[in-house]
């Protein structure tokens, strides 16, 4: 039973993170778009959410914070994505015009402003401390339930998680994504057939975002309390070689690849008693990371799920 | 409003950090044309080394700070021989997604290693000297010295020595120079060994002027872009003013915009630089 547990919460994670690497797939994998922002986008759902839905803190020793609107967490979780793409709409004019890596160090920083104006607007955000008692969806309705509330949320984030990949395979495989994966191609020649270039970046961009926004209402919906420290840049660091294990351009492959790295960073747990170096096991953990993505990349440089097609309009950009 | 030089001078200081730090990365971005997202680790790297032989074992602050950079330098091209080495012909975006790995891999093993807490130099504390109403410390002041050193040296690195010459012409056209009898295998190592040791020393200053942690590097990295880009990708002299122009722009802005928030004058700079002068401070951008 107890293993039973643990697949839940390992299989939680595993959802947000397939829903972040969508988002990111869109940008990187259909347009070929850097984006080094995505934890942003994380950070601006789950804030946005919990702010929503939790009540004005009462004035106390600690409570820095002073804003809170108690609505309902759907309020919450769609004004969460819808905010997160807009943010994405906004990073994305300053910089959508700039080329390959300009592009990643741009997103990238504003990725970490985003994190220091969390971090220091206590009145809004608790700033370093962390933000508590976010409510979770039905909880007292799946409580009268035979399950327990972690299967309520492990098939809550799947199904979600299945409606994005069948929207996002949709919007890929449509008009919509011919046009990105002409942009991702050479970008002139989507240019010279008409296409306003920039806006469908910035429309990419946007929905991306989006998803990654969705993906952080989830988060902290699940995990109760969220503080910045949660949003650091190896997220989107994580995320990138989930794409890319998985093989970028395949939304298959994005969910596969995230499925990976969260498995690749809890599977210790599943090893029941003490073993060696057990103080250092999280950090090899993250190094083991390393090592497989760049052995993805020198053995299957197309990912798993990826195709060499693909491949080949990935290393045409930035020439 | 008189600015008070305190800033200035705390501004210089950063600045140092920054523009010998930018000029490494511009270094190996000029020869291998890719932006090394573990750069900054290299830089946590060396200012550990340096920790290992001064603090725990020991030695005198200058001959583990000589042994850091050294052995930062050999790790840099121990990893372009593990790893960017079977890299070589991918392209800037595949190699930067490798570096990002290679990240993973060294920041996890400083905290597997060292543990992921903060550390100090073993130097004495004193109180810090004022002069003319500026406070500094030794310190700061052996920081500067340092780094206007080296500036010195790869400037004339760059542009007397042979190598440094062949460095120049690959960093503008690395096939042309292949032609013209240029092993550039040969100087992609010795721009390792450069890039290497100036990120170690790099780390080594951010460590002296602040904490020695393992992510230290890597928060560093930011106004380290923005200086680089700033001064145009691959433009060595303008990587060098890039930092200097950040670290005290950054510095002085806290007398009106908050101090929390002066780190995004770096970004702020860095989006102002990008749309006024894409081609960098001097228009020499290799890219």
């Amino acid at each position: 039973m107890a293993l039973l547990d643990l697949f839940l919460v390992v299989g939680i994670i595993a959802g947000v993170y397939s829903l972040l690497a969508i988002g990111m797939n869109m940008h990187w994998g259909d347009t070929g778009l850097l984006n080094f922002a995505h934890a942003a986008f994380f950070a601006v759902g789950a804030y946005t959410s919990a702010i929503l839905t939790t009540p004005t803190p009462e004035a106390g020793l600690l409570a820095e914070r002073t804003v809170g609107f108690d609505l309902p967490v759907v309020v919450g979780i769609v004004a969460g994505t819808v905010l997160a793409a807009v943010l994405g709409f906004v990073i994305a004019t300053t910089s959508v015009r700039l080329e390959g890596d300009y592009l990643a160090m741009v997103t990238l920083s504003s990725a970490e402003l985003v994190r220091l104006v969390i971090h220091n607007e206590a009145w809004l955000t608790t700033g370093a401390q962390t933000l508590k008692n976010i409510p979770r969806p039905m909880e007292s309705t799946v409580a009268t339930l035979p399950v327990s509330y972690d299967v309520f949320y492990f098939l809550l984030v799947w199904a979600l998680v299945g409606a994005t990949y069948l929207l996002f395979e949709r919007m890929s495989n449509g008009p919509f994504g011919r046009v990105l994966h002409a942009i991702r191609e050479n970008d002139d020649v989507a240019l010279a057939l008409g296409k306003d270039v920039t806006q469908f970046k910035l429309k990419s961009f946007a929905i991306g975002a989006g998803v990654a926004g969705l993906a952080g209402t989830l988060w902290a919906h699940y995990v109760y309390a969220i503080s910045p420290v949660m949003f650091l840049p190896s997220i989107t660091f994580l995320i990138w070689a989930a794409v890319i294990i998985g093989g970028a351009g395949s939304y298959a492959g994005a969910i596969v690849g995230a499925v990976v790295i969260v498995f690749l960073r809890q599977v210790t747990r599943f090893i029941p008693g003490s073993v060696p170096f057990s103080d250092q096991m999280s950090y090899l953990r993250l190094m083991l990371v390393g090592v497989v993505l760049v052995a993805v990349l020198y053995y299957r440089p197309e990912g798993l799920l990826g195709n060499a097609e693909r491949l080949q309009a990935g290393t045409s950009e930035g020439e | 409003m008189v600015l008070d030089p305190q800033f200035i001078w705390n501004g210089i200081v950063v600045g140092s950090i920054i523009s010998v730090s930018a000029l490494g990365l511009t270094l190996i971005f000029g020869i291998l044309n890719f932006i090394n997202i573990a750069y900054g680790d290299y830089m946590a790297t060396g200012a550990y080394l340096a920790f290992a032989l001064n603090a725990q074992i020991g030695l005198p602050l200058g001959v583990a700070i000589v042994a850091g950079v050294a052995g930062m330098a050999a790790g840099a091209v121990l990893i372009d021989k593990l790893v960017f080495e079977h890299f070589r012909t991918s392209s800037p975006v595949t190699l930067l997604i490798v570096s990002i790995g290679v990240a993973f891999f060294i920041r996890n093993l400083i905290r597997a290693i060292w543990g992921p807490t903060g550390n100090f130099y073993d130097v004495p504390i004193e109180a810090n000297p004022n002069l003319f109403g500026v406070r500094y410390s030794v310190e700061q002041l052996s920081i500067i010295v340092a780094s206007l050193l080296l500036l010195t040296a790869v400037y004339v690195l760059l542009r007397r020595t042979r190598i440094g010459i062949a460095m120049r012409a690959a960093s503008d056209d690395r096939t042309l120079t292949r032609i013209r009898g240029v092993d550039t295998e040969r100087l992609v190592l010795y721009v390792w060994i450069a890039g290497g040791a100036i990120a170690g020393l790099g780390g080594i200053m951010l460590g002296l002027d602040a904490q020695i942690r393992p992510n230290m590097g890597f928060t560093a990295l930011i106004p380290i872009f923005a200086a680089t880009i700033l001064g145009g990708i691959g433009d060595p002299k303008g990587a060098v003013a890039g930092g200097f122009a950040i670290g005290i722009l950054q510095e002085v802005s806290v007398v009106v915009v908050p101090s929390e928030y002066k780190f995004a004058v770096a970004l702020a700079a860095l989006i102002v630089g990008l749309l006024l002068r894409p081609d960098g401070l001097f228009g020499e951008a290799t890219r």
